[in-house]
């Protein structure tokens, strides 16, 4: 697997994917002209990272400071992908971080969350 | 020629901050609607949690003409026409979107607005979690889930309205208070 990154723009966020310790970060705002379309590579790249995984921890820190109901959905399809891997016995972690300014992020944060058993949804206040 | 200034104390009287009609894009987003959230968020007496909800629906709605308007522009069929107004009023802010419609689409989207207006916030909650997780139904264009969105965003049921053009085509007035 390749390492990738792209440059957040005004309507959608940066994304970094980290090869090495099959971390990926999703940091910005998330409102792109089409969403599906932008959101491919992450598709991807969460398939070939679970399809790689043996023991090792696959880790998404997600900071959206808003996200349109797209992103929204697309986000949920990832988690639930996450979610079935979870169940086959591979370690993932999603770290969801909030600002504490942001309600609105926290209360999706939590309701991403109450829809997951499987996978490790942790809400971090960001510091 | 004619003065703007009816048009514009118009504007004024129904509380109207910000108003764009016309082709609807993805640059109408960023643009118009990064100056609305910048406008209510800023300044001494900013209010950023309001400026994000405003701003929130002021996406759905801009995307839901884009996606669902068949007022196109003649040259170029990906150019949707229609209106949204951003004001405050009784210190509500509101979020209005209009765009034609086929009429035979009404009774259909009329229900299903009647459905969200009538549920309450659990409500409105457990079925946006149920569509969020389902497949596209019919004709949806996005996720299907914006107007879900807008009626949870919404501290009043979401009101809205169809007027008649001609025998083909009527008008979609959506209005959500933040």
């Amino acid at each position: 697997m390749d390492n990738l990154e792209i440059i957040a723009s005004k309507s959608s966020p940066e994304i970094m994917f980290d090869a090495s310790n099959y971390t990926l970060s999703l940091v910005g705002e998330s409102y792109p002209e089409n969403t599906s379309q932008f959101y491919e590579p992450v598709y991807k790249w969460v398939d070939d990272c679970i399809d790689e995984l043996d023991d090792q921890k696959m880790v998404l820190n997600i900071e959206l400071i808003y996200f349109n109901s797209s992103s929204s959905k697309v986000l949920m399809d990832i988690f639930d992908t996450l979610e079935d891997a979870s169940d086959d016995g591979k370690n993932i972690v999603v770290n969801w971080i909030y600002d504490a300014e942001n309600d609105a992020a926290l209360e999706y944060g939590e309701e991403f969350a109450e829809d997951l058993e499987a996978l490790t949804f942790n809400l971090v206040e960001k510091s | 020629m004619n003065s703007l200034y009816n048009h514009k104390q118009d504007l004024e009287r129904d509380g109207i901050i910000f108003s764009f009609s016309g082709p609807m894009s993805h640059e109408i987003i960023e643009s118009i609607g990064g100056a609305i959230r910048a406008k209510i968020g800023e300044g001494t007496d900013g209010d950023k949690k309001a400026a994000l909800k405003v701003f929130s629906i002021f996406v759905e709605q801009v995307e839901n003409v884009i996606n669902y308007s068949v007022e196109k522009d003649p040259s170029d069929s990906s150019m949707s026409f229609g209106i949204v107004v951003v004001g405050k009023k009784d210190g509500l802010f509101f979020v209005s979107g209009g765009n034609r419609i086929e009429s035979s689409k009404q009774s259909k989207l009329g229900e299903y607005l009647t459905k969200l207006a009538a549920m309450d916030k659990q409500e409105l909650k457990i079925y946006y979690k149920e569509r969020r997780r389902a497949g596209k139904e019919g004709d949806s264009k996005g996720a299907g889930i914006g107007f879900i969105e807008m009626a949870r965003k919404s501290c009043e049921p979401l009101e809205f309205n169809f007027q008649k053009i001609d025998e083909k085509y009527s008008f979609f007035t959506i209005k959500i208070s933040i």
